[in-house]
């Protein structure tokens, strides 16, 4: 159970790879190229291709030739500090490498590093003649704000049957979002299955398992439905039987707050749980709230879509909203899922993360809640090697008395 | 009047951009006046005077270090914002009564919550959602949160703002906005009788006094100029664009060098007064939204607006007669130095001699800077 998902994830991202940066890929159906991931069912219904080009630069930093990509990216000098994951899709774009799209949707989350890509993708020469369309996400999560953006993601449905002369199917789009529904309670039910002592399954099957269902070629489809299903039934057995993760000794649960990047959970979360049995119950991917997408009419399918984008989409909610919204989270997820320690990451390119960590180390210290800051490029392992990493948490659980 | 140097005006406009702290302020102050600090330029100060508020623009003038603010902030974000935030947690900002962050940048959207976390004792915190993309759905969200804004700030300084008192406030700034207009028109001259560095003084002051009394000062300014006769041979005419630019750093390098600089397309210059905000109709909150979202998207922070920074930068190039281009960026400041990238082609292509660096907000390395400008004006100067 443990690894099949690990291999369907390398084989959907590999095919999205493909997709995007293989400029002689021709799958059926137009080809949309975003900055972000902001409508998953929308393309799913439309029958289109879609892809994100800041996942693109993520999965490049996962390659064997990483450090090169990136240092490509450095090199088309955009700007020093950039997101690597922004650098390697910089570098994609400029090379000429990335398929051409048919249109492009852009949006201004969730970071100003996926903004700065937005505009070079808007800006790049070559792309001058295509149909683009720009949406603004709002920094507000309150009903006005899901019905704005909503409606955007309304207009860019009329944007796309203009440019396609393609008319959406409604009911397919109903079947999608039930599908996509589906998932996101089956999503749910893991989490809860993940409260449990000691935890029943690699929890990291979580964030593929979103990964899955949002970022690869087959997100949403019924095949995806049958993977979760069968990670939640077997994690509920293992739950029944009182079993752990398989060869780890569950001595520490920890909150990883931010996303897991390209290397962390190969490298030092792994060694982490296989040789202290320090498990990272948690991450900003894994953790989801998925509300159903509410089909009772068109507007309301589409606030819902609005809700989701900017409340459930673990980097919007991260990087959107404000400090209170982030701290009541690592709370919630504290307490929830009886965490021992906050590690916060850091990356070196989420701003914003960045330029609230002063109160969330005060809440922790507060609320006796062992917190690190690490500091690290969740992208590129060079800035700090995963042996250091390791070393640095190592001590902090030490120190903290977590890890005699 | 042989320069602007010897004008009293000036002279009081050049102090009050320097320092954070002005005679103005402490005026109005003493007379129980209060006054409320925004971060950028698609704040509207409108808002606040029509409150009766004294808008004052957040910069970080006179700061050395951000050894304070570094606790928030890590070294990784922009040090525009680190820097005044320090001035503020050093007590250089007691004197507001009101601070006002956006959702501008990832950096500048969470000084509000810092200022909160600090405990700093400003009675009024508030961050406002600003539009991020142009069109007339953006000009309807952002309408709503000015409409929150104006509760927020009607419910905390126990004032109406009524939409006279708006129509009084957009008038008020578009006047400001003409005679700043008038004051850019003569740096078209061959030989301006104000350079690039006076002329931010002037324009930071603008945004750090009464604006009453900044206009009836602006038009004594403008009729001295008129008097000026500038007989100095510039060995170019530059324009300055990118982020920030409340200090005079690039300005002043340029002009030691030789040169002036003309315009800019910066939220401390023409961003702030190039087009005026409509007195017509009965909805002024709607209007000034319609302004900001419609009539100057000129943040590379708004996604899809490119081409409108692309052309109000080329007319102005041509207006402005421009030799070159200086694009600043400040560290870790993506969206401009995307933005700036992206130029770097299209000014090349357009026959624009162009150079653009990354720099700290308060420099460190001057010498550096003033070499590659040396070498870039020599450049156009070979042209």
């Amino acid at each position: 159970m443990i690894n099949i998902f690990s291999q369907l994830m390398t084989e959907a991202n590999k095919e999205l790879f493909g997709l995007t940066l293989d400029p002689q890929n021709a799958s059926e159906g137009p080809f949309v190229l975003g900055n972000g991931d902001f409508f998953i069912e929308i393309p799913v219904a439309f029958g289109c291709s879609f892809s994100d080009l800041t996942l693109t630069g993520a999965n490049g930093t996962a390659l064997p030739d990483a450090a090169e990509l990136i240092d490509r990216g450095t090199e088309v000098g955009v700007e020093s500090r950039l997101c690597s994951a922004i650098k390697v899709a910089s570098h994609y774009l400029t090379a000429g490498l990335i398929r051409t799209p048919d249109m492009i949707i852009t949006s201004n989350s969730c970071c100003d590093a996926m903004d700065t890509l937005g505009n070079l993708m808007n800006g790049y020469k070559p792309w001058a003649h295509i149909p683009r369309f720009a949406m603004d996400a709002p920094h507000s999560f309150d009903d006005a704000s899901y019905e704005y953006f909503g409606k955007q993601l309304r207009q860019a449905v009329t944007f796309m049957e203009d440019v396609t002369g393609r008319k959406m199917d409604w009911d397919r789009l109903k079947e999608v979002c039930i599908e996509s529904n589906k998932q996101g309670q089956l999503l749910l039910e893991f989490q809860e299955l993940k409260k449990a002592i000691p935890c029943p399954a690699n929890p990291d099957l979580a964030r593929q398992g979103t990964e899955i269902k949002n970022w690869t070629k087959d997100r949403i489809s019924p095949m995806v439905t049958t993977w979760l299903e069968q990670l939640v039934s077997a994690a509920e057995q293992r739950v029944k039987e009182g079993k752990g993760i398989d060869g780890v000794d569950e001595k520490i649960r920890f909150l990883w707050q931010d996303l897991a990047g390209s290397w962390a959970s190969g490298t030092v979360l792994k060694r982490l749980q296989t040789e202290l049995g320090a498990v990272c119950i948690m991450d900003y991917v894994s953790f989801g709230t998925w509300t159903p997408i509410d089909l009772s009419s068109e507007e309301a399918m589409f606030t819902s879509f609005g809700k989701r984008f900017l409340l459930e989409d673990p980097m919007n909610r991260q990087a959107l909203h404000n400090t209170e919204l982030f701290c009541n989270d690592i709370l919630q997820i504290v307490k929830d899922f009886k965490c021992d320690a906050v590690v916060m990451p850091a990356h070196i390119s989420h701003r914003d993360t960045n330029s609230r960590l002063k109160v969330v180390k005060d809440m922790c210290r507060e609320k006796g809640i062992p917190c690190l800051v690490l500091g690290i490029d969740i992208w590129d392992k060079r800035y700090m090697t995963p042996d250091v990493a390791f070393d640095r948490m190592k001590t902090f659980f030490e120190v903290s008395g977590l890890l005699t | 009047m042989e320069t602007i140097k010897n004008s009293e005006i000036f002279k009081k406009f050049s102090g009050i951009a320097a320092s954070l702290k002005n005679s103005e302020i402490e005026n109005w102050k003493k007379q129980g006046g209060k006054v409320v600090g925004y971060f950028c330029p698609v704040i509207p100060e409108e808002v606040f005077i029509a409150a009766g508020l004294l808008p004052f623009r957040m910069r970080g003038t006179g700061s050395t270090t951000t050894d304070s603010a570094d606790v928030y902030f890590k070294t990784v974000n922009c040090g525009f914002p680190r820097h005044t935030f320090n001035l503020a947690l050093i007590g250089e900002y007691d004197f507001l009564d009101g601070f006002v962050a956006n959702t501008c940048c990832d950096t500048i959207l969470r000084t509000a919550d810092n200022w909160k976390h600090a405990g700093l004792k400003t009675p009024f915190i508030y961050c406002l959602d600003n539009a991020h993309a142009s069109g007339e759905l953006m000009v309807g969200h952002f309408h709503n949160q000015l409409l929150k804004m104006k509760d927020a700030v009607e419910k905390q300084f126990n004032v109406e703002i009524t939409e006279q008192k708006l129509k009084d406030a957009v008038k008020l700034c578009n006047e400001t906005k003409l005679l700043q207009q008038k004051l850019y028109e003569l740096r078209k001259l061959p030989n301006p009788p104000i350079t690039g560095s006076e002329t931010v003084a002037v324009m930071v002051a603008g945004m750090s006094m009464p604006k009453e009394q900044y206009n009836k000062d602006l038009k004594i300014l403008l009729d001295e100029l008129g008097t000026i006769k500038n007989e100095k041979v510039y060995s170019s005419r530059l324009m300055i664009i990118g982020c920030g630019h409340d200090d005079t750093l690039l300005c002043d390098i340029i002009e030691e060098l030789g040169g002036i600089v003309v315009t800019d397309q910066t939220c401390f210059g023409t961003r702030t007064m190039i087009k005026t905000i409509s007195e017509e109709g009965n909805d002024t909150l709607l209007s000034i939204a319609g302004y900001q979202v419609l009539d100057v998207p000129y943040c590379p922070k708004t996604i899809g607006t490119h081409p409108q920074r692309k052309q109000l930068i080329m007319d102005l190039a041509k207006d402005y007669k421009v030799d070159g281009i200086v694009g600043q960026c400040f560290i870790s400041c993506d969206p401009w130095a995307g933005e700036l990238y992206l130029l770097k082609s299209e000014l090349h292509e357009a026959g624009i001699p162009f150079i653009w660096f990354e720099r700290e907000y308060i420099p460190d390395l001057v010498g550096q800077l003033r070499t590659r400008i040396e070498a870039f004006l020599e450049t156009i100067n070979q042209i």
